[in-house]
């Protein structure tokens, strides 16, 4: 089976400056929805731009359903974008709009309105096939937007950024919209945010960039169980990093005390880095027990299902996600809830 | 407390809104503190004043005009005597003034033609010009003309086309040329403001993204989306041609002398013609401010914006 998406050493500095993507590979398989995630400037809308043909690569190869794109350009190779200001033609009516694609494709106009129409149907907006662009509301647009892009049946679809133009309400709206669309169609998707709880629900595989270099490229779960470094871990959920020095097999000396983990490899004296997700420390009566610490309580907020305590513990601080309401004055860090970061006997 | 805040109301210049604070509840201008000068009569009605002399100075001598075109005889009093109609049939009856008409709407026309022709590739290129100092340094020199005296291009005109290898001075094309420099600047501002307001980068690579070929995408996309900022510009580079002196003045050729240029003379005439004749040129004035009312406010509905 051919993936749907290649990229293979893909690199691309813009002119003058050190921003860009360096040696990224990837690739996506036919109907999975990929999404890359990092902080402004580090080369996700670029990667982007590449596959769809907008830049021109410094290095590096892309193939699209096996074949070699790389020379081509955008218009020959048939990626449907969807950008983040939606870019709907103004004059165009919506079905026009979604129609656009067949007719530079040269379909009969009869056969495009149809067309149009049972797309417009599918991505629930049977009705508003006359209205103009700026008639619609920010979702409306959205799905006009994607129907274009889906249309034609494209080897993948790329999206841009799509739902930062929407507020929040709707914006958990479309997530699943896009979503069920998606899997209709069955087409591979790259789709590119800076939100994380986008990414983690929406993705069947997570890629985290930073600095024009891709981190990580695993399943949400892995990315949250596993991150590979602290970078990855801090930008996809909370976490509390804390560094440590290693005493024995399954100990570890920090700031916090003395913990004990799970069994690793390292020799004594050798300096670490731990994870600690919010949510997995409990909340005890007492010291007594593995890993149970006092806690003084320097932040307390409340969020409605959840709430987020900062805690000093010994030296360091932490902070602790519950949805219990009682008074926080010891807390117990469970030994399979540390995790090592940059560390081989992690996985 | 409630009774003496409605007794507040129907006193002071915001009376007739019911108001006498401002929305987050500061009081305007200050209720009692404030001096003569400063108080809140003045500091309202001093602005409305300035208005309306301003309008009445701008008003009365279109008003006058009008007048002085309907009125018999106007010999050194302040409003002509009389009322007729002839000073328009006279106007209507002049052959240098109908020639002069229809060569006016003609300059107008060629001129618009030629922003269209030369002016859009010129905005789009502006507009797509990767580098930024590129782009500065064409808007500075398309915007060089509307500091330029039109005298001042009219004399460079006679020096340069009246020589033996290029003798087109008196020309329709060349007076056309002339019109076209002078109001280029406004249509390209024009149509870059636009193409920036669009997005229009953005919807190129959208088209793009969907399959259409340049060509396509210049015609389907580019040219339809920006029809009313074209035609905004054109209506304001007719305008100006239409009322354009300084320059065709001095290159018109006898026979293609301009609306504005034959209107000179009528004034050395009777005035009840010269107004008459000046008051034509004011309605196509008109008629051209009412077609780029009519262009934007359909461009607004298409932006889905209240006109």
């Amino acid at each position: 089976m051919t993936t749907a998406v290649d990229v293979e050493g893909l690199s691309f500095r813009y002119p003058g400056t050190q921003a860009g993507v360096h040696d990224a590979t990837l690739s996506i398989a036919p109907g999975e929805l990929v999404v890359c995630i990092g902080p402004s400037g580090c080369g996700k809308t670029t990667l982007l731009r590449l596959i769809a043909g907008f830049l021109v690569p410094d290095r590096g190869t892309i193939r699209l359903d096996g074949r070699d794109v790389s020379a081509l350009p955008t218009r020959a190779r048939e990626c449907g974008v969807v950008f983040q200001s939606y870019a709907l033609f103004p004059h165009m009516r919506v079905w026009e709009n979604v129609a656009y694609p067949l007719r530079v494709r040269g379909v009969a106009p009869e056969e495009r309105r149809r067309r149009a129409l049972a797309m417009l149907d599918q991505v629930g907006l049977a009705g508003f096939a006359d209205r103009l662009p700026a008639q619609l509301s920010g979702g409306q647009q959205q799905r006009v937007a994607l129907g274009r892009a889906l249309v034609f049946s494209p080897h993948a679809l790329l999206l841009d950024e799509p739902l930062s133009a929407l507020d929040a309400a709707t914006r958990t709206t479309m997530r699943d919209e896009i979503r069920r669309i998606q899997r209709e169609h069955g087409i591979a998707s790259l789709l590119i945010t800076h939100d994380q709880d986008e990414a983690l629900s929406l993705a069947d595989r997570i890629v985290v960039m930073r600095d024009g270099h891709i981190v990580q490229d695993a399943p949400p779960q892995t990315i949250y169980d596993a991150p590979a470094d602290a970078f990855v871990a801090n930008f996809v959920g909370r976490a509390n990093l804390v560094d440590g020095v290693v005493t024995g097999p399954a100990a570890v000396d920090t700031s916090l005390g003395a913990l004990v983990t799970r069994e690793h490899a390292l020799p004594a004296g050798a300096p670490l880095r731990l994870l600690i997700r919010p949510e997995r420390i409990e909340i005890v009566d007492g010291t007594q027990g593995e890993n149970a610490l006092a806690a003084r309580v320097l932040r307390d907020r409340f969020f409605g299902a959840a709430r987020r305590v900062e805690v000093g513990v010994g030296q360091g601080r932490l902070e602790i996600e519950t949805n219990a309401r009682d008074t926080v004055q010891c807390i117990r860090i469970p030994r399979d809830a540390i995790q090592f970061l940059n560390d081989a006997s992690n996985s | 407390m409630v009774a003496s805040a409605t007794r507040v109301d129907r006193v002071g210049p915001f009376a007739a809104e019911g108001r006498s604070r401002t929305a987050n509840g500061a009081p305007f201008w200050g209720q009692r503190a404030t001096p003569l000068l400063l108080s809140r009569a003045w500091g309202y009605k001093l602005p409305r004043w300035i208005a309306r002399f301003y309008l009445a100075y701008l008003a009365i001598p279109i008003v006058l005009l009008v007048v002085g075109s309907v009125g018999e005889l106007w010999l050194n009093t302040l409003l002509p005597t009389g009322f007729t109609l002839a000073w328009y049939m006279q106007v209507a009856a002049d052959p240098s003034f109908r020639r002069a008409f229809t060569a006016s709407l003609a300059v107008a026309a060629i001129a618009c033609a030629a922003c269209v022709l030369a002016g859009l590739p010129l905005a789009y290129a502006i507009f797509r010009a990767r580098s930024k100092v590129v782009r500065s340094l064409a808007r500075v020199v398309y915007q060089l003309p509307v500091a330029l005296p039109p005298l001042v291009l009219a004399f460079g005109f006679i020096l340069v086309f009246s020589s033996d290898t290029l003798p087109w001075l008196g020309s329709i094309w060349l007076l056309a040329a002339g019109h076209v420099v002078l109001g280029l600047p406004y249509f390209l501002q024009t149509v870059v403001a636009d193409m920036q307001r669009l997005g229009l980068r953005t919807l190129e690579d959208a088209a793009e993204s969907l399959g259409s070929s340049g060509i396509q995408r210049f015609v389907h996309v580019v040219l339809p989306s920006l029809r009313h900022s074209i035609l905004s510009g054109l209506v304001i580079v007719a305008a100006l041609s239409l009322g354009e002196f300084q320059f065709s003045n001095l290159v018109a050729g006898f026979l293609n002398r301009t609306y504005p240029v034959v209107l000179l003379q009528a004034f050395y005439g009777a005035t009840g013609f010269a107004c008459a004749a000046t008051v034509v040129l004011l309605l196509l004035a008109l008629a051209a401010a009412i077609a780029g009312g009519a262009v934007s406010g359909s461009a607004s509905r298409l932006r889905g914006v209240a006109a």
